[in-house]
């Protein structure tokens, strides 16, 4: 199993007041599931993925990725498990403005320590993998939505990780556009990586193999569902 | 994190805000270059006055009644010492065996007239013969005069060059009668140019006979002596032998002090460096004061850019960067800003040394640890002033941070 959660709680203290944004969630997630986390605003969806993610730790309960207990990490250990086994795909994009697409995409191999050619040649292998290759020295405010969403999934996958964390990767994007994104995440699931959609948007969410509803802190239900036969196909 | 990452970064940022940088480097640069530009300047003293010095005085040593006196104190110990004389000085010249030369001195100034010219300001030298080899100068023209010159107290002159040159204009000087003064002397020779020491003409006197001096300018008083000994080493003995007779001639006990002084030009060199230690005190403290606003202004900028850049830290931390790789990337940055600071400091510096060098009478000469020294006051700034705000930014939460607008 890839990801393991039991139990797990995250309690936020807002004033004297204490916010149980998770209130006991488990969750089994296997390599190469494409699973969309659905939920209205306050459902805890953004707090499960940013656990997920490894950009917040758990208050209670247990979160093994690929076996290992993630409560326990130090800050460091966080960062090398973001770096090494997660891509992240936000709604806002999240570029560097001041870098161009192909410096964008290194980023993640610079933190992992991987040497200036070898990161370049890489990161153009990414890029050619969402169709920008004749964008990579444009910078994120000389491109489209949609191109700097590829820009930002050309990034997430750079380091080859275990998970691909999208949340709401559409959010900004017009229907058009977002449906071809979300073809692109169709083609990286087939590629047999395991992706992670956070939305509120159905529309999106057909698009996965899995849907866990949550509400109120908790997994209000888990269903497998058919492949989606629409744009995505296409 | 690697380090060229961070200086791109940092020098990107520096570009695209120009004059924002060159305020904030404002202090940083007045600091640096007011550094260089004083070590530069005491360097060229340094040099410059060394050399004059030690060529003027190469293995000379005065002997006078009072030493060499720096404080009023000393003043009041020595000034009932008795007077050198120009016996004394015959007796140093036949009793100190390591001396190359000894030579009597005694100085006052005058009115130089030929004619219908006059010449202001003209420091008479009364000198034994020989002088000329203590004193560093060469002969231009005509000759020296002898020890039977002054034995026999003649109104002979040998002029400086500047005196000789408004007082003739083309003319040649040689022989012809002069007022020095009172009495009228007659002009035997000129010596060769010598310039300037720290803006002071070094031609501007009239030498003449100690003797004759002594006959006709001070029939009292003290004379100096100045012994040039045979070579550098044999310095101490001479200084030895000196002080051997004169005390002699003084009949002073065997606990007595000496009631008179020598001299070194080491001993200057030593005053010299002492004054010039403390120009470059007051200036580090100057600089020191500037540079602290400098880096404290840095410190300010660094805030306002990790405030401004709280997004990107946050995209930095998703895509996996440790605190140390943020805290990195802004104390380079700072460093980055400091630097830049430092080097426009230093060209600064430089430029206003070369600048006073050429506009002014006052040597400079660049020093190289100086700029060594900018070098390092500049990035120890940067460390120190970012320091804090890297700090900030390498604890920033990484979900606010991506959250922060």
């Amino acid at each position: 199993m890839l990801i393991t959660i039991r139990g797990l709680h995250r309690i936020y203290e807002v004033g004297s007041e204490k916010v149980h944004a998770l209130n006991g969630v488990d969750l089994d997630i296997d390599a190469n599931e494409y699973v969309a986390i659905m939920g209205p605003s306050g459902s805890g969806k953004s707090t499960l993925m940013n656990i997920i993610g490894c950009l917040d730790t758990p208050s209670g309960g247990s979160y093994q990725l690929k076996g290992k207990e993630i409560g326990k990490l130090s800050d460091d250990e966080l960062a090398r498990i973001r770096n090494q086994e997660i891509g992240f795909v936000f709604q806002t994009f999240n570029l560097l403005a001041r870098a161009d697409a192909l410096h964008n995409v290194e980023l993640p191999l610079v933190y992992a320590g991987v040497r200036h050619e070898e990161r370049r040649k890489r990161a153009r292998e990414a890029i050619d993998l969402v169709g920008l290759t004749d964008r990579i020295k444009h910078k994120p405010n000389e491109l489209s939505g949609g191109q700097r969403q590829r820009v930002a999934i050309a990034r997430a996958l750079v380091n080859r990780p275990s998970i691909i964390l999208a949340d709401e990767p559409t959010g900004n994007l017009d229907t058009a556009t977002g449906e071809e994104i979300m073809a692109a995440f169709q083609n990286i699931w087939h590629q047999g990586n395991t992706v992670i959609l956070v939305t509120h948007e159905a529309d999106i969410a057909r698009h996965a193999r899995r849907v866990v509803r949550m509400r109120d802190g908790k997994i209000e239900s888990d269903t497998p569902q058919a492949a989606a036969t629409s744009a995505a196909a296409r | 994190m690697n380090l060229r990452e961070s200086v791109g970064i940092a020098l990107g940022a520096v570009r695209s805000n120009k004059l924002r940088s060159f305020l904030t480097l404002l202090g940083t640069i007045i600091g640096v270059m007011s550094v260089i530009a004083v070590l530069s300047f005491v360097e060229g003293l340094n040099r410059y006055v060394s050399q004059k010095l030690l060529n003027a005085g190469a293995n000379v040593f005065w002997v006078d009644p009072y030493g060499f006196v720096t404080s009023q104190e000393q003043w009041e110990e020595v000034k009932d010492r008795p007077p050198i004389t120009l016996d004394d000085a015959d007796a140093l010249r036949a009793g100190v065996p390591h001396a190359a030369t000894v030579i009597a001195m005694a100085d006052g100034s005058a009115i130089a007239h030929y004619r219908n010219k006059q010449v202001r300001g003209v420091a008479i030298r009364g000198r034994s013969a020989g002088y000329e080899v203590v004193d560093d100068y060469t002969l231009g023209a005509g000759r020296l005069f002898t020890d039977v010159d002054d034995q026999r107290r003649r109104l002979v002159c040998v002029l400086g060059s500047e005196v000789a040159d408004e007082l003739f204009s083309g003319l040649d000087p040689i022989g012809k009668q002069i007022r020095l003064g009172e009495e009228n002397y007659k002009v035997i020779g000129v010596m060769a140019q010598k310039g300037k020491l720290l803006g002071q003409s070094q031609d501007r006197f009239a030498a003449i006979p100690v003797r004759t001096f002594q006959k006709y300018k001070q029939e009292r008083g003290s004379f100096g002596v100045a012994v040039k000994s045979m070579d550098q080493a044999s310095m101490p003995v001479a200084e030895q032998e000196v002080r051997n007779v004169l005390r002699g001639r003084r009949h002073l006990g065997p606990r007595a002090k000496d009631n008179f002084g020598i001299t070194e030009s080491e001993n200057i060199m030593e005053l010299y460096r002492n004054l010039t230690g403390g120009i470059f005190v007051v200036t580090i403290g100057v600089a020191a004061i500037s540079l602290i606003v400098g880096g404290i202004v840095i410190m300010n900028i660094m805030l306002v850019s990790v405030t401004e850049r709280t997004r990107e830290i946050g995209i930095r931390k998703a895509m996996g960067a440790r605190r140390r790789d943020v805290l990195a990337q802004f104390l380079v940055e700072s460093t980055t800003l400091s630097l830049s600071g430092g080097l426009l400091g230093i060209l600064a510096g430089v430029g206003l040394a070369v600048l006073a060098g050429a506009v002014t009478p006052l040597p400079t000469a660049v020093s190289v640890p100086a700029l060594f020294l900018g070098v390092m006051m500049s990035a120890l700034i940067g460390i120190f002033f970012g320091s804090y705000p890297a700090w900030r930014a390498a604890r920033l939460d990484p979900i606010e941070a991506l959250r922060y607008e």
